[in-house]
């Protein structure tokens, strides 16, 4: 009896074929013929399974009905082609979808529904969503069942249908509960950035928290963390509280803080802090806060941490905010100076290396001698940053400052030369307060206003980056703002910018305000003061700050505002604004009521510093726009093309943040270099000297080395500076001998001279313990505190001569807020070193990779304290300890793993 | 050739002098040399010193939500660069500057140029060039040659009369491995292969999927393989298998032959080893076949012949490209021969040869398709029973059907028939065999 019903079946649909067309079926014979007995066999099984299902007795379809789901689940094949039960039911998939049309069974049919939604994703046509269809129509078993592949086609459909549904505004909790039966698959076989994908298709990232555990925590925020930089403005800040909050549930909170700093959330870093019960972790917390440069005060009233601080004891109180105010700093900076054996000071001319330069030599009556001083001054200040003792400026002290036999360093420099040589001092002795301040006091006695001047600075580039509890600098400093000498009170306020980088002192705010608004005072002195604001507010929005700019640059006269300093006063501005984004518009629009000659400039500098590391295109196209504007303009208004300079900067201030952006951003600035006017090829240097500070690429290298000799002057003195940047801190032996070269190149050339042994001094900064890249903890933190040094120089460096080539050589000092050990200390639980095994490499981009993949490349193994240049990873390469955060940068704290077994291999 | 030296492409800043240096010109008294150029080795790819030649390479392989936001970023980028480029070029032409200056530049060179190779270079300006015969000058380099492409013993463009350096001719590579590659895909596909299946799984697995699907490699946590070898009796497909290859990839193919490789002088074999692994380094995504390997693939032994060492440094080359100390990349490597057992083994170890694929003779069902391919378009008789021959025990592979195909059709020409017919094929069989089988040494054909 089955045996006949078959048979007619069979016959049946051979009827069937026999109707298409005859060529058709040749086709199908032949194919047939291809195959293999067992595929054979399959093939005919399904076509009866087919038949069978078309045929309409509820029992049979079934049975029918459950073979066919047992062929395609157990398909396995090679990933090169189809799974074969699948490919051989493609061509039946009409007659399936008839047969469920026909069907009344609700059960067949939704069993049905589930196979047909399988048979869809290689089937059914793109933008038809029958995969979804069918699945919503089937039983709502698991979905898991069906393998991976079906997973990923059936969320992709998901996502479509939801964006088509939403525009519709149609239901979609159908949709949504789905969804929570895939992510669980998801999050469980290792699939997070899929699960992540979709969720964010759907919107409901929030779904994400509960299915994240200790396995796949990181992987996740992983994700997360990266896709913030592409995703747009809403979305991103979403992704980001998703992946705190999955940091905080897994008691990750060094690495939730990395988040709460990537937010610039200022309450929510109090928060984690105060959250946070480890006393240990606390420590290592205030270590990230201290590298980020945000002075956290436990004691401040309003901090909504009183109750918490209140707990704790007082001992453990005074050790986190030693370390948040980065009081050890100096200490630890000086025992990885013993530790790598670099304490010997270096004279400038062990820097210049001049026995190894072919060609003439810098020498004879051509040579400025002041210049050099200055040079060599300068060059000892950087090269010596820190250190506390060099062979210039601390050397000849010992007789109370008159040394017998000679006459000071300070005391053979001239004007502005006698400045910057007593302010080296402070650089010397950087971040040691203690030490430090005793060797600047007695200059400020000194009857030589530019003496005295240069000390203030010492003392305020002293104090950068560190909060002492005395606050020595602006009991030392607030005086002497209000000196008639406008020396000293540029010193003396240039001082304080520095001394409160990034800190929101308001005694400062209501020191310099009153300098920006007054109009009796010279512009000079009032762009320094916004400046200095600029630098304590920076990225804060400060109110009264901003209030009192915005009148300063209202209440000044026409010719007063083309002065270049009314520039730094804009500049000043922008940094107020530093990061804040949108928080800009209101102050963007006051801008643009401005006088003509500032208001552009104005409008540019506050958007792109605003928007600073965002890597937002909209920002770069119309910095681009501007950047190609050819406009005649005669010499007395060479301020209608001013802005073209800060707008070519702007493009790597925005693009800086992600690799991406800088990769492309160098593009961009090929191009503008081929089209762009000379205010924008002037910028050009500068813009890759902020893309690659500390970080000399051999392309960028290789660019600046060109434009290093270019016909403009002012674009060769930029690249000079630029090279300088680039490789600040690195000891670069490529670049240090292409400043060699350009050094006797240059030999005629004062000015670009000086620059060029600044520039060596720059390379070989700290000894190459230092840098200046803004970036830190794996690249994601940008420290705004740090970049706005930068952006100090860098704007001073439009006008050479007005600033780092004339009167104002000093600015170079606003580097001093940018300098960082570039160090790893590892420390035990008790604060004191310990030497650790650690291996240190390339890093690598791991995101959303299988397995366990390495993080670095290319590694060496040394012993802590190392030292980590732009673009490093370190991890741990022994498992004798357990680092209390993921990133190994600056100071770590190491436990003892309680698991480690002591093996003799 | 040697148009693209003429370095007017460069920047503005090394180009003429604009209006505003002029005028600063009587004030300045001391203005710095021209910048000393890179003069000797010649720079490998003169593109990769620029700021972005290339864009960056977007890191997670995975196709994800997060690489297309990449992808869509750099995409942003290159539209905004598309945007201010043509904006640029509308507001101010530089096609009509250039052309004005293309021709300054020709007029300069004259017409004839001579051809002469660089002996040496004195300074910045000078050099001593030798033509093809005759004496060696001292001559001058004309400015708009790009000086860091020159080093001694290229070969230069030189003015007719004065002689001066007027131009590079360059060797992009050796005419030789030009002609390896393959510029026609050959016609037959995947679908000529009659069986196989395992086989072609495996190849594609090894050779195609990692050039158009690397995630697939990363997902697993797996290198992809770097090369394979095809392997077995003559006549079973191999060459063919790498032509179905050839033809479905959109891959460079470079295709060679083992003996092509040996060559009559001294470091010629190994150096167009190397040539042809740069080339197919600049051409990635590439596949390289080298066919009958053997020839240079020999197990190493103590020879006394200069010759038979060369082949054997040859072979040490093609170890080095194959698993070297420089990471190739893109290039995927086959390798087809019918001796596994002569090859020496450095060459066949895992790391550089990772799959080895055996062409086994075909099985019954194999041999069914072979002869439903090489039939399919032969007029047959109706007696032709090909069942016969496909269940019979003899040893047939591939090339042995298709030979009786063809001499059973040749038969049926020599009695003037259009059909051929099973007793054809029957006589095509033995004369096959029997060639096969008596008188010569095996594995030769006459």
């Amino acid at each position: 009896m089955v045996e006949d019903k078959e048979q007619s079946e069979k016959a049946a649909s051979e009827r069937k074929i026999a109707d298409n067309k005859k060529k058709k079926q040749k086709a199908e014979e032949n194919k047939d013929a291809d195959l293999s007995e067992e595929d054979l066999e399959l093939k005919n099984n399904l076509l009866l399974m087919v038949t069978r299902l078309g045929e309409g007795e509820p029992g049979v379809q079934k049975l029918a009905l459950q073979q066919v789901a047992n062929e395609i689940r157990s398909a396995t094949t090679s990933m090169t082609s189809v799974p074969k039960p699948l490919k051989f039911l493609r061509a039946h998939y009409q007659t399936l979808v008839n047969a469920y049309d026909k069907t009344s069974d609700e059960e067949v049919k939704r069993q049905l529904a589930d196979v047909l939604s399988v048979l869809a994703i290689t089937t059914a046509k793109e933008g038809e969503r029958a995969c979804l269809k069918y699945r919503l129509l089937g039983t709502k078993d698991a979905v898991a069942s069906w393998g991976h592949e079906y997973i990923r086609s059936l969320s992709g459909e998901i996502g479509d249908e939801y964006h088509a549904r939403r525009e519709k505004e149609e239901s979609v909790q159908d949709l949504l509960d789905l969804v929570a039966q895939i992510v669980p698959f998801h999050m469980t076989h290792n699939a997070e950035p899929e699960a992540v994908d979709l969720l964010l298709e759907t919107e409901k990232l929030e779904w994400l928290v509960q299915h994240v555990d200790a396995k796949n925590y990181g992987r996740t925020c992983l994700y997360l963390t990266s896709c913030c930089a592409y995703l747009p403005e809403d979305d991103d800040s979403k992704v980001m509280q998703t992946a705190y909050q999955i940091y905080t549930k897994q008691k990750q909170y060094p690495d939730a803080m990395k988040v709460a700093l990537m937010m610039n959330d200022q309450e929510l870093v109090k928060k984690t802090f105060a959250s946070c019960g480890d006393p240990l972790v606390q420590k290592q917390l205030g270590y990230l806060l201290a590298r980020q440069g945000v002075a956290l005060d436990l004691q401040e009233e309003e901090s909504g941490m009183q109750s918490w601080v209140d707990n704790l004891d007082s001992e453990l109180q005074s050790e986190l905010q030693e370390i948040i105010s980065n009081s050890k700093l100096s200490e630890m900076y000086l025992s990885l100076a013993r530790d790598l054996d670099v304490m010997e000071p270096k004279l400038p001319d062990e820097v210049y290396k001049s026995h190894l330069v072919e060609g003439r030599q810098p020498a004879g009556p051509a040579v400025d001698s002041a210049r050099q001083n200055l040079a060599a001054t300068f060059v000892n200040a950087f090269v010596n940053a820190g250190f506390g003792q060099d062979k210039l400026v601390t050397a000849s002290l010992d007789a109370d400052g008159v040394s017998t036999d000679r006459v000071h360093w300070i005391f053979k420099n001239k004007d502005q030369g006698k400045t910057a040589a007593t302010a080296s001092l402070g650089l010397v002795t950087l971040w040691d307060v203690e030490g430090g301040l005793p060797q600047i006091d007695k200059f400020l006695y000194s009857k030589d206003n530019y003496v005295v001047a240069g000390a203030l600075l010492a003392v305020g580039i002293l104090n950068c980056g560190v909060q002492h509890e005395n606050d020595p600098a602006y009991a030392l400093l607030h005086d002497f703002v209000d000196k008639q000498d406008p020396v000293v009170r540029i010193g003396a306020i240039m001082g304080l910018g520095l001394a409160y980088a990034g800190t929101q002192k308001e005694e400062i705010a209501d020191l310099l305000t009153q300098l920006v608004t007054d109009t009796d005072v010279t512009m000079e002195v009032s762009s320094f003061a916004a400046v200095a604001l600029g630098l304590t507010f920076v990225g804060t929005c400060h109110a009264a700050s901003v209030e009192a700019m915005l009148q300063g640059l209202m209440l000044r006269g026409e010719t007063e505002l083309a002065d270049p300093f009314a520039k730094q006063l804009v500049l000043g501005l922008g940094l107020l604004f530093l990061g804040k984004q949108g928080a800009v518009e209101a102050t963007v629009e006051v801008a643009k009521t401005l006088p003509e000659q500032i208001s552009q400039y104005a409008q540019v500098v506050l958007q792109t510093l605003a928007y600073a590391g965002t890597g937002d295109v909209l920002q770069i196209q119309s910095l681009l726009a501007m950047c190609g504007e050819h406009t005649e303009v005669d010499e007395n208004a060479a301020w209608k093309m001013a802005h073209q300079g800060p707008a070519a900067l702007g493009i790597a201030v925005v693009a800086m943040s992600e690799e991406l952006g800088t990769a492309m951003a160098h593009r961009a600035l090929e191009h503008l270099l081929q089209y762009g006017e000379p205010p924008v090829r002037r910028a050009i240097p500068l813009a890759l000297a902020l893309l690659n500070v500390s970080s000399p690429t051999l392309g960028a290298m290789d660019a600046l080395s060109r434009l290093s000799h270019d016909t403009d002057a002012e674009v060769a003195q930029n690249a000079v500076v630029a090279l300088g940047l680039i490789g600040a801190g690195t000891n670069n032996a490529r670049l240090a001998g292409m400043l060699r070269g350009l050094s006797s190149y240059y030999y005629k050339e004062p000015t670009l001279l000086f620059l060029v042994r600044v520039a060596q001094g720059l390379v070989h900064m700290g000894k190459g313990l230092l840098n200046l890249a803004p970036k830190h903890a794996d690249g994601n933190l940008l420290s705004g505190q740090q970049l706005a040094g930068l952006l100090a120089l860098l704007y001073s460096c439009f006008d050479v001569k007005g600033t780092l080539g004339g009167k104002h050589p000093y600015v170079l000092y606003y580097l001093a807020a940018a300098m960082r050990p570039r160090m790893l200390m590892t420390v035990d639980v008790e604060g004191k070193l310990l030497p650790v095994s650690v291996r240190v490499g390339q890093a690598i981009d791991t995101v959303a990779q299988a397995g366990r993949p390495k993080t670095i490349t290319g590694f060496q193994t040394h012993t802590t304290p190392v030292l980590l240049s732009v673009g490093d990873r370190a991890e741990l390469a022994t498992n004798k300890y357990l680092p209390l955060t993921s990133v190994l940068e600056g100071v770590v704290i190491v436990k003892e793993n309680p698991d480690y077994i002591e093996t003799n291999e | 050739m040697g148009q693209g030296q003429s370095g007017q492409a460069g920047f503005p800043g090394q180009g003429p002098p604009g209006e505003k240096k002029d005028q600063s010109k009587e004030k300045k008294k001391w203005e710095p040399p021209p910048p000393p150029p890179r003069v000797g080795k010649k720079q490998r790819r003169a593109g990769q010193s620029s700021l972005g030649a290339k864009l960056p390479g977007i890191t997670p392989n995975a196709k994800c939500k997060l690489r297309l936001l990449k992808l869509e970023r750099i995409k942003d980028w290159l539209l905004m660069e598309e945007e201010f480029v043509s904006n640029q070029e509308r507001l101010k032409p530089q096609e009509e500057r250039n052309e004005e200056d293309r021709t300054k530049v020709d007029e300069l060179r004259g017409s004839p140029m001579s051809v002469g190779s660089l002996e040496e270079i004195i300074d910045e300006n000078h050099a001593i060039v030798s033509s093809l015969v005759g004496p060696e000058y001292y001559v001058n380099i004309m400015s708009f040659v790009d000086k860091t492409q020159l080093e001694p013993g290229c070969s230069i463009l030189l003015h007719n009369k004065v002689l001066s350096v007027v131009g590079i001719l360059q060797d992009e590579a050796d005419p030789m491995v030009s002609v390896m590659k393959v510029e026609k895909a050959p016609l037959e596909s995947y679908a000529d292969v009659g069986g196989l299946e395992q086989q072609v799984q495996e190849i594609k697995e090894a050779v195609e999927l990692p050039l158009t699907h690397p995630e697939l490699y990363e997902d697993i946590g797996i290198k992809p393989p770097k090369g394979v070898i095809l392997y077995g009796e003559p006549g079973t497909g191999k060459t063919l298998l790498a032509k179905a290859v050839a033809n479905s990839t959109s891959a460079t193919f470079l295709r060679v032959v083992g003996s092509e490789l040996i060559q009559k002088y001294l470091g010629d074999g190994p150096k167009l080893v190397r040539e042809l692994f740069r080339v197919a380094d600049d051409l990635a995504p590439s596949i390289v076949f080298i066919d009958e390997v053997d020839a240079i693939g020999a197990k190493r032994y103590e020879s006394q012949s200069g010759g038979e060492r060369e082949i054997q440094r040859t072979m040490l080359e093609l170890l080095n490209q194959m698993d070297g100390f420089d990471a190739r990349g893109d290039v995927k490597v086959i390798m087809a021969t019918n001796r596994i057992e002569s090859l020496d083994p450095a060459l066949i170890r895992p790391g550089r040869i990772d799959r080895k694929i055996e062409f086994p003779l075909p099985d019954t069902k194999t041999k069914r398709r072979i002869f439903g391919i090489h039939t399919g378009r032969m007029t047959l008789g109706e007696d032709v029973n090909l069942e016969e021959f496909v269940l019979s025990k003899d040893e047939l592979s591939g090339a042995d059907i298709k030979a009786m195909c063809t001499e059973a059709g040749l038969l049926a020409l020599r009695e003037r028939r259009m059909r051929v017919t099973h007793t054809d094929f029957k006589k095509a069989k033995e004369k096959v065999l029997y060639k096969k089988k008596e008188g010569v040494p095996e594995g030769l054909y006459l």
